[in-house]
């Protein structure tokens, strides 16, 4: 049958509705539980994207879901033989408009939601905590400029802004503070450099993300953030290494 | 009528008569590795085995002697040979080449006949996604719990790129191969293709490559991703020679393929089918073309210069002689962005043709459809380097390269605008094409969106490198591209072979696959979120219950494609008689008999209308 | 459930490829080298204790690559790849460093990280910290989560350049710089371990290639049962 009786449409906006309840609760849920735990600012702005960006996408995802099931509830052809022409629909302006600028507002909803998060991202409070991160296959040592300290494991203290500046020793590899939501690669002969805030006490992993060769999948590091004083006292505790 | 083609004995080269008739696959394949010996050889002795540069030297040189030697062997340079010595074919000859009354020996030579170069094309990607499948498998089954198990990480690290690398090829011409290629120039009211035997060549090219591919892992494999890196691309063994020589000789492939087609649809359309009646399969293999002519040769640089430094000593991508490996990452992805539109914009719009056809309906809003990829082919030349926002080649981009990116999901969104618009208040017959496309819509969604997730530059600074993007991309191959490929085939298969693919086989095998699909890829996002890096051959216990569901359902999934391989393979030759037009559609390659005769056309057809009107009545806008 | 008169080809295409899945499968498992692991000796007079020797060579006629050397003999190796010791035990690990060396481009592989009181043993000296050239380091590294945490990373002294024979091969190296120390493992477990000093070829991998970057030279597997 080729018309949508308003009985019809009423079932496909209920089905557009409750679809869009579950994914909005899938996208509420399903971050928090999967997500590695937050410690950082930018931790922190990762997990609240995904949420919003699934609840966002949630009516979008249950509008075309139901669309497809009120297709194939009420028009589907039953019959045995080829199915007669259906109305020659060719456009629906208004439709068509309304998509549209659907769309783009949700685009640009995005967007600006994304330039903000980068623009606060990007911000730094102009006093970091310098680490200097040096890859190589396949392992991560960390050096403190200004110290003579180099460690295989990171520390860093609560609440500071820490810059890393990152490089490699030999073929691209990819810095990644998991708990921290912030990655760069690590490149031979040049120094990337990354920052964040660490908001919470624990221990940190760090992996690499960038495949690197044969032990690529070990390439693991862990860390720990710290109080500011257990962190000078971890500091003058190293031997110096020059 | 031949007597003016005569052998000649001197040189190795044949040109017409009997031995450039007698050239097929089998001579392809050895003349390739003749020559690939010679050069070898020749290597040897040329060059100074000393060298640090010696292993890549000597590969390359083997390499290019298979291709060159295969060109040869099949017969790619007799015709510009003839015509440089002043023989050229006579219109017998052509005939031949075309191959009128060959019979099934025409599929294993270097035919020109659009059809059967698109037959060629079904066979290929098969093969494609069967070594790829194997491979998938693999990885899959050595990760179904932490650890190494049936092989170490070094001969997993080389499944890696091959499988991506094959399974991107067969993707590329999934729909392309096949149906821009056997139906396309039907649908136009041609006869065959502007260039016929640049198609002969685009086909036997793609095979001389897939060959260099699959020797990768016979020398060793390499420990780098498809993207090749150019860091890690350098210090691989000589495993990145074969695969840049590949890609080399692909990008002549598509390149060649592209010029076709764009040439074909413009050119040669039939008396009356203006751009306004064009079906939109047309239109799409036209964006999709267009597109692949303006991305390739990226990767051919990148790949080209990867070969330099690994020979010649040079230093684009070695950062202590001056070079830097984000340059092969910027060539790379100036293609690789691009190519994965080259990908998806033939399965949209074979989706589109057949949308019409099973709702018997117009497409809804043909301009839009339009529209929509004249804007995706164009906005994808701008956002490649949402690809880089982790490397830390240039932050400030990460703004502008992000806008471009969620702009793209304009017109990406107008694609489920015109599909679900066009089945709307439609008579939707449930065969399988339409099976397939409903998968395509549920499985596109979530790919879409998810890439959204990673266009946002401080989510992508967790996500990038994880199993959700590869859980992301899967969505959009396996379960949107693959989809439409599977549909474009039980949807065309009447045509070729004048039978329907079993119904209920291929039923059977898509209900695997798809829940397959949700399975092992809805489990890796759930990797990815935790925090599972991506290209690892092992992984942390964190990671394990969603690997080994990830496992399973990559076993259901290889169930319903090799149930698929079982209905083509039955239905080839038993399947349930078609006739020449069994879903009653009026594009123009279903107004032909089956099988299509050598030059399609007796009389070339005259065009009024567009081919979505299914019953003469008067449109309704509403 | 609807029949299909070619369910007999499908289900045949499922077996069969099955099983040339298997057969891949196989074959690529058979490709793979493999070697019997090192044991671990367990200890006669203390408990919970056992002990390993090692070794590094400046090419592949020793050790695991058999006196043919395999498929390079010319590369560095290990005398050992894959090793297994038991669960909560003192391992005494001995290294035999035969190779020359040179100066490491990382300070951070001098130190001696990770063992039983935070020192090693070389030639009989108690050491932290080696100056000047190393010619390998032995450093293990894990899957955090995976298993006891271990980070060890031993540098091994590089033999001097002027003990070395002109011609190298059986029976042809110096005398060995010996380098000693403990750690203590914890239950079952794998570690990665490799070394970290670019004693590898290949003017494109900055010494990190070729030996380095090749399963069974210059890193393996260490398995905790």
């Amino acid at each position: 049958m080729a018309t949508s009786s308003k009985s019809s449409l009423r079932l496909f906006f209920w089905t557009w509705g409750i679809l869009t309840v579950v994914f909005v609760l899938i996208g509420i849920f399903i971050p928090h539980r999967y997500m590695p735990g937050v410690m950082s600012n930018d931790a922190n702005l990762a997990l609240t994207t995904t949420i919003l960006f699934t609840i966002c996408a949630a009516p979008v995802a249950a509008g075309v879901y139901a669309g497809a099931i009120h297709i194939l509830k009420h028009h589907r052809y039953r019959g045995d033989d080829v199915p007669p022409a259906a109305p020659p629909i060719r456009e629906n302006t208004k439709l068509l408009v309304t998509w549209l600028t659907a769309s783009t507002v949700l685009t640009v909803f995005v967007l600006v939601w994304g330039l903000g998060a980068l623009a606060a991202e990007n911000s730094t409070s102009g006093n970091p905590l310098v680490v200097d991160v040096t890859g190589q296959q396949w392992v991560w040592t960390f050096s403190y400029p200004g110290t003579q300290v180099v460690s295989n494991e990171l520390y860093v203290p609560d609440n500071r802004e820490v810059e890393f500046r990152v490089t490699s020793e030999d073929v691209t590899h990819g810095f990644w503070v998991v708990n921290f939501g912030v990655q760069v690669d690590a490149n031979p002969g040049v120094w990337t450099t990354i920052h964040t805030t660490p908001d919470k006490l624990g221990t940190i992993e760090i992996r690499c993300e960038q495949f690197c060769g044969l032990n690529h999948a070990f390439m693991d590091a862990i860390g720990h953030v710290v109080t500011p004083k257990q962190f000078s006292a971890w500091l003058a505790s190293q031997p110096a290494r020059v | 009528m031949t007597t003016t083609l005569e052998k000649t004995e001197t040189m190795s080269k044949p040109q017409g008569g009997g031995l450039a008739r007698r050239q097929n696959f089998a001579t392809a394949i050895i003349l390739g590795v003749i020559l690939a010996w010679v050069f070898w050889f020749v290597a040897r002795h040329l060059f100074w085995q000393g060298s640090d540069n010696f292993s890549d030297q000597e590969a390359v040189m083997t390499g290019a002697g298979w291709m060159i030697g295969f060109w040869i062997g099949i017969g790619a340079f007799n015709a510009p040979f003839q015509w440089l010595v002043g023989r050229d074919n006579s219109h017998d000859d052509n005939m031949y080449y075309a191959g009128k009354d060959l019979g099934r020996a025409r599929y294993w030579k270097y035919t020109t006949d659009h059809k059967v170069v698109g037959v060629q094309y079904i066979i290929v990607t098969m093969s494609l996604l069967a070594v790829g499948g194997i491979l998938a498998m693999a990885m899959r089954t050595e990760l179904i719990t932490p650890g190494t198990h049936f092989v170490n990480q070094q001969v997993y690290n080389g499944f890696i790129a091959i499988h991506g690398m094959v399974m991107i090829l067969a993707l590329i011409v999934a729909i392309s191969g096949p149906w821009a290629n056997f139906v396309m120039p039907i649908m136009i009211g041609a006869r065959d293709m502007a260039f016929p035997r640049l198609n002969a060549l685009s086909l036997w090219t793609l095979v001389s490559a897939a060959a260099l591919l699959v020797t990768v892992l016979a020398v060793g494999g390499m420990p780098v991703g498809w993207v090749v890196l150019g860091t890690i691309g350098d210090q691989a063994g000589v495993g990145m020679d074969f695969f840049a020589l590949a890609i080399v000789t692909f990008t002549v492939s598509t390149t060649v393929a592209s010029i076709n087609n764009v040439t074909t649809i413009l050119t040669m359309r039939t008396k009356g089918m203006t751009l306004d009646r064009l079906p939109i399969f047309v239109w799409g293999t036209l964006f999709t073309s267009a597109l692949a002519l303006y991305a390739f040769p990226f990767f051919f640089i990148a790949e080209l210069n990867q070969i330099l430094d690994r020979t010649a000593s040079t230093s684009f991508y070695i950062a202590a002689g001056g070079g830097t490996s984000w340059l092969q990452a910027n060539l790379f992805w100036l293609m690789g962005h691009p190519e994965v539109y080259v990908i998806l914009i033939p399965s949209v719009a074979a989706l589109f043709e057949i949308s019409t056809v099973m709702a018997r309906k117009p497409l809804f809003s043909y301009r839009t459809a339009i529209g929509g990829m004249a804007a995706l082919t164009g906005l994808s030349a701008l956002v490649w380097a949402h690809h880089m926002f982790t490397s830390g080649w240039a932050p400030t981009l990460g703004g502008p390269f992000m806008v471009t990116t969620e702009l793209i999901s304009i017109p990406t969104g107008i694609f489920f605008l015109v599909l679900v618009g066009t089945l709307w208040r439609g008579n939707v017959w449930m065969k399988s094409p339409t099976l397939w496309m409903f998968g395509f819509i549920f499985n596109f969604i979530i790919g879409g969106v998810t890439g959204i997730y990673l266009s946002d530059v401080p989510l992508d600074e967790q996500l990038h490198g994880t199993m959700f993007v590869t859980a992301h991309f899967h969505y959009i191959f396996v379960g949107s591209v693959l989809f439409g490929a599977i549909s474009a085939l039980a949807y065309w298969f009447p045509k070729v072979t004048g039978r329907f693919l079993d119904e209920t086989l291929n039923r059977y095998a898509f209900w695997l696959v798809f829940i397959g699909v949700q399975i092992t890829f809805g489990a890796m996002f759930l990797s990815g979120l935790k925090g599972m890096p991506r290209r690892d051959a092992s992984y942390s216990f964190a990671f394990e219950h969603t690997n080994f569901i990830s496992t399973i359902g990559a076993y259901i999934i290889m169930t319903g494609m090799l149930t698929l391989l079982g209905a083509i393979i039955h239905s080839w030759r038993k399947g349930e008689a078609s006739g020449p037009n069994p879903w009653h559609a009026n594009t123009l390659e279903w107004q032909v008999p089956t099988p299509v005769p050598l030059e399609n056309f007796d009389v070339d057809p005259i065009i009024t209308e567009d081919p979505y009107h299914f019953d003469n009545e008067e449109p309704v806008h509403v | 459930m609807v029949r299909s008169k070619g369910l007999g080809v499908a289900v045949a295409s499922v077996l069969i490829g099955g099983g040339v899945l298997a057969l891949a499968g196989f074959a690529l498992a058979s490709a793979t080298p493999h070697q019997t692991a090192l044991q671990c000796v367990e200890s006669t007079t203390k408990a919970h204790t056992c002990s390993l020797t090692l070794a590094t060579y400046p090419d592949s006629l020793e050790g695991v690559h058999g006196s043919s050397g395999g498929p390079h003999p010319d590369w560095v190796t290990y005398s050992n790849d894959n090793i297994d010791v038991p669960a909560n035990t003192t391992v005494d690990v001995t290294i035999n460093q035969y190779d020359t060396g040179g100066e490491p481009n990382n300070p951070a592989f001098l130190d001696v990280i990770g063992t039983n009181g935070g020192f090693d043993t070389v030639n009989g000296v108690k050491t932290t910290h080696v100056t000047g050239q190393i010619g390998h380091t032995w450093t293990l590294h894990a899957i955090p989560g995976n298993g006891k945490y271990l980070w060890i990373s031993i540098p091994l002294p590089a033999d001097n350049a002027s003990k070395m024979p002109v011609k190298l091969g059986i029976g042809a190296y110096p005398k060995p710089e010996v380098v000693k120390f403990s750690f203590t493992t914890g239950g079952a477990a794998v570690y990665e371990w490799n070394c970290e000093f670019p004693c590898g070829g290949s003017r494109l991998g900055n010494g990190f290639g070729e030996a380095m970057s090749s399963f069974g030279y210059m890193s393996g597997t260490l398995t905790v049962q």
